[in-house]
């Protein structure tokens, strides 16, 4: 019988590749391969009803090397320590690619907030800090929202966080509201983040931005901003694929003059779902979610959920497309890798692509620990720097070693963390 | 070439200023405005003028970036400031607005970058493109701002980068800048700006940082000196920033088919009393009080005794031998300093004159016609070689070449109204009905900057009528020292047919004979009347005062005549005299 699929195992084995690719030692590959610190903890929570109920939670900090811990906290019924270990070991290697002075972790609760008021939430946040406390901080391990969790949530967990510790410390969670210790430009982030290193690819290539045409997969935060500033850049984007709650599936919707962010985000409802009818009216095309990716287009922004681009999907992809810039964790199976590597087209890897958000996370950070806050042309200088100086360092990489994209960052990420591993003398 | 296509040929910026490879670059796709594009195009010129490198001196364009004019389109946009930049709301509240937005995001990691990379001082400019569409100039109409660079934080200095490139956004709005578009009959949203990100050319001294000699060169003056001609051009040199020249202060003319002619000053008092005693310079020490939508905020006048102590005067000043009353080259011995660079003019140390006259000839050869250029230069012997030139800027002249003569000095019919031997301009206008000046009996210089503002409003509305006319005035029209004029940018007096500058018996300045507006008076068909205090010349003030005022203010009267006057500037003897019919009494 085959086994479920294991992000985790899928998280270790590739990072075995690039180990042999770096031809990292045995006990580097031993402390690397797994998480550092692992915690699990039940959350007794007093129930609306009356009742108390315990909820699983945990933290991973998978290496903290090259500084505190950085991930999310994620909300969600299915959670599992696995996908948790992953996430965590993928954070380490993004904050790494990029360069940013942080280690990788993760976190969550197994629980589903759609049927908890928001007293139950309120006490599932603080019951997380309480627990986690003593192994969390500015210098230790910064959480941040992620699935389901909101700024909303940021703030309860920060309000506890600063009664155990009797004193302010906004740099002990990021997400946070603008005005509360947030950073502007944080919404923008990941899209535009995104885009950054999608310009530098383009120019790579000798593309003009203004030449191409874009299908993107999702209709979220990290699309819709990614949208707009290709857009800006002269960019036109043709189609877009959103959830529908209703009908439970997807939809792409096509307008070969070019897909408007506004005028769609007009008709979206609160899940992200475009209304077809509506849609309809302003002269898009309904088609079949899976649609996005047969689209006669240059780039292919896959920003939606993991597992999209299979070895089946892959073939669907037009000889047009250039490159596939993943704006989504994990959108790309290795299969499909295969597909894409053998047909050549340009990767931009998702812990590469989708790493203005972390990097972002990281300047609220200083900027709470400095309590000091910066415009956001500053904030989005420092991104645009970031991402591109990251996205040539793995380009030139690949050039010269002859790697496919995604193996290169991984070479680059995997490589910087295991020299501070080795240089602070723990292997 | 059109400068959409200028910005094809410049490779992009690749995020390293002065280490990198490229000397221009660009950052974004659109046009990159008529400054860039003029120093663009005369980069090969420079090239095949000054072939490999030679032992006494350095000629370069110094290194640049251009934020393309696509970044202002989208600033302007993205913060909705368009209500604000044509609301008619003073300059500084437009400044301020603009300071408030935020620039377009794929413009911030270049500057953020080049903030990152560089300490360097920077001249931040505008480069508009109307001046490339036009062909004219758009010589200070817009901002200039230099930041020193020098903060130890990158963050600190991207923030003063990008105030400085908002600043020069803003200034596209700007009361003048908007007057001045008007006279060339554009159309209010019709400009927009790209901004030139330049190396500024200097040393630093202590906490001051300038070049050793700025200078403005034409290869064609209506400005009379000796036996020069008008083909021979004219040189204006400065200690310092360019801004002494550029904003209208006093700074050293000369013909540079003669470099060495004695200057036309009566006595060597004379000479003390006019030349050059401060020099500007960028801040480079203490944070000024913080004013973003200041252009001078980092920038800091000094005297020659500052100058004195860094050792910029050695081949600049010559110093006044009091027992002897004769002035020596160079600074050998004690005595008061004045700058007449004549160890670089009269005893070539170094060959500056040589140097500008080449450039210009190559210029005006690129350009096919007259040329004016602006350029910096150090002087360091111990460098090699150690006089750099720096060009600055290149802009075509647009010269009248009609031939006048105005020797006669009766007309029937008519009588003279003002007659001068130092006229700047050339040509005959004719129908200018309207008169607007200072009265003599009411004007202090104390009250200049009033005077200014009122003159402005006078402006404004002679253009709205569409009526020319003449502007009469004391002391230098344009001069940024209101003690030595009056303090009007060139928005403010646009819709002149003729600046007349007028002298009063207290005080003997020497005029400035339009050379602050010179390029908007050449290209414009504009004359400039000098009366000095001694010589030839004569205005009826008693006829015009007789004159029935059409409006009349604390300080301006405008008179409107009946019959037109008429205007005869023979450029070439720099004599001119204005006409008024013989009825109009």
């Amino acid at each position: 019988m085959k086994s479920a699929f294991n992000p985790f195992e899928m998280a270790q084995s590739q990072f075995d590749k690039s180990a042999d690719i770096l031809g990292l030692d045995g006990a580097t590959r031993e402390l690397l391969r797994w998480p550092l610190r692992e915690f699990h903890f039940g959350i007794p929570v007093h129930m609306d009803d009356g009742g108390v109920k315990v909820f699983r939670g945990f933290r991973v900090q998978h290496n903290d090397a090259r500084g505190p811990s950085k991930g999310g906290i994620r909300f969600h019924p299915q959670e599992t320590i696995d996908t948790v270990r992953a996430l965590a070991m993928w954070m380490t290697w993004k904050c790494s690619v990029v360069d940013i002075p942080l280690g990788g972790a993760k976190g969550g609760v197994i629980c589903d907030p759609h049927n908890l008021s928001a007293r139950e939430q309120e006490q599932i946040c603080r019951g997380w800090v309480r627990q986690i406390s003593r192994n969390v901080g500015s210098a230790v391990d910064v959480p941040a929202p992620d699935v389901m969790t909101t700024p909303q949530h940021m703030l309860w967990m920060l309000d506890e966080f600063e009664v155990i510790r009797g004193a302010r410390e906004p740099g002990f969670i990021t997400g946070k509201p603008v005005g509360m210790g947030g950073s502007l430009g944080r919404t923008e982030a990941t899209g535009y983040g995104l885009v950054f290193a999608l310009r530098e690819a383009l120019r790579l290539l000798g593309l003009k931005v203004d030449k191409t045409l874009a299908s993107v997969q999702g209709f979220g935060n990290v699309a819709q901003y990614a949208i707009r500033l290709y857009l800006k850049l002269g960019g036109k984007v043709i189609a877009v694929s959103s959830w529908d709650q209703a009908d439970q599936t997807a939809y792409c919707f096509r307008n070969e003059t070019g897909v408007d962010p506004d005028a769609l985000l007009g008709i979206t409802d609160r899940f992200g779902g475009i209304d077809k009818e509506k849609a309809a009216k302003l002269g898009y095309e309904i088609l079949p979610g899976d649609a996005w990716i047969e689209q006669n287009v240059d780039i292919l922004i896959p920003s939606a959920l993991e597992n999209q681009v299979t070895g089946e999907t892959a073939r669907k992809i037009k000889d047009r497309v250039k490159v596939i810039a993943e704006g989504a964790n994990g959108p790309t199976t290795p299969e499909a890798d295969k597909v894409i590597q053998e047909r050549g087209i340009f990767v931009l890897p998702d812990f590469l692509a989708n790493a203005g958000g972390v990097t972002c996370s990281y300047f609220e950070q200083v900027q709470s620990n400095m309590n000091y806050f910066w415009e956001q042309d500053e904030v989005l200088g420092k991104l645009d720097v970031k991402m591109t100086s990251a996205f040539h360092a793995v380009a030139d990489l690949a050039k010269k070693q002859k790697l496919y994209m995604r193996d290169a960052a991984y070479v680059i990420a995997v490589s910087r963390v295991a020299k501070a591993c080795h240089d602070r003398g723990w292997v | 070439m059109t400068d959409q296509a200028e910005e094809s040929a410049l490779p992009r910026f690749d995020r390293r200023l002065f280490d990198g490879t490229e000397p221009a670059t660009r950052m974004g796709d659109g046009p990159v405005g008529g400054k860039a594009a003029g120093l663009i195009r005369i980069r090969d010129t420079l090239a095949s003028a000054f072939p490999g490198a030679s032992p006494d001196f350095e000629v370069s364009i110094p290194t640049m970036s251009v934020a393309t004019a696509e970044h202002f389109d989208r600033f302007v946009e993205e913060n909705r400031l368009e209500e604000v930049a044509f609301s008619g709301e003073p300059d500084e509240v437009i400044a301020r607005a603009f300071q408030d937005g935020d620039l377009p995001v794929d413009m911030v990691g270049d500057l953020r970058a080049l903030s990152d990379g560089i300490h360097a001082p920077l001249a931040v400019r505008s480069s508009s493109l109307l001046e490339d569409a036009l062909e004219r100039p758009f010589a200070g109409v817009y901002a200039t701002k230099m930041i020193p660079n020098n903060q130890p934080e990158p963050d600190a200095r991207f923030r003063k980068l990008a105030e400085a490139v908002k600043l020069v956004f803003a200034s596209t709005f700007f009361r003048g800048a908007q007057a001045y578009r008007a006279t060339v009959e554009a159309g209010p949203g019709e400009e927009k700006m790209a901004v030139l990100l330049q190396e500024v050319v200097g040393r630093r001294h202590g906490d001051r940082y300038y070049p050793d000699i700025s200078g403005v060169a034409r290869s064609y003056g209506f400005y009379r000196f000796g036996s020069a001609r008008p083909e021979d051009g004219v040189v204006l040199l400065a200690l310092g920033l360019g801004k002494t020249i550029v904003d209208g202060g006093v700074s050293w003319t000369y013909s540079p088919a003669h470099p060495r002619a004695s200057a036309p000053f009566t006595s060597t008092a004379d000479l003390l009393k006019s030349t050059q005693t401060e020099f500007w310079a960028v801040n480079m020490g203490k944070p000024p009080a913080y004013d973003p939508v200041r252009e001078t905020e980092y920038l800091v006048k000094s005297s020659l005794v500052e100058a004195e102590k860094d050792g910029t005067l050695h081949f600049t000043a010559s110093t006044w031998n009091t027992a002897s009353d004769r002035l020596v080259a160079g600074t050998g011995v004690n005595g008061p300093r004045v700058l007449t660079f004549a160890p670089l003019l009269v005893h070539d140390q170094y060959p500056l004159n040589g140097l500008v006259k080449s450039l210009l000839s190559a210029c005006e050869k690129a350009a096919g016609g007259p040329v004016e250029i602006e350029f910096a230069a150090t002087l360091d012997p111990r460098r090699d070689p150690a006089l750099r030139l720096g060009l600055l800027q290149v802009r075509p002249m647009v010269v009248s070449t009609e031939l006048v003569d105005v020797a006669a000095s009766v007309r029937p019919g008519w009588r003279v109204f003002l007659s001068s031997d130092h006229v700047m301009g050339n040509g005959i206008v004719e129908g200018i009905r309207d008169v607007v000046y200072l009265p003599p009996g009411r004007f202090e210089a104390s009250q200049s900057r009033a005077a200014a503002a009122e003159i402005a409003a006078r402006n404004r509305a002679l253009l709205g009528e569409g009526r020319p006319y003449v502007l009469i005035g004391f002391g230098r029209w344009g001069s940024a020292d209101p003690w030595l004029g009056v303090p009007v940018v060139w928005g403010d007096v646009a819709g002149a047919k003729v600046l007349v500058e007028a002298s009063r018996p207290e005080r003997g300045i020497e005029m400035s004979q339009g050379s602050h507006f010179f390029h908007n008076i050449s290209s414009f068909g504009v004359s400039c009347f000098s009366l000095p205090q001694e010589g030839p010349g004569t205005l009826d003030w008693a006829w015009l005062e007789s004159r029935p005022a059409v409006a009349e203010t604390a300080f301006v009267r405008h008179v409107r005549l009946s019959a037109p006057l008429r205007v005869e500037v023979d450029g070439r003897a720099g004599r001119g005299i204005i006409w008024r019919r013989e009825e109009e009494t």
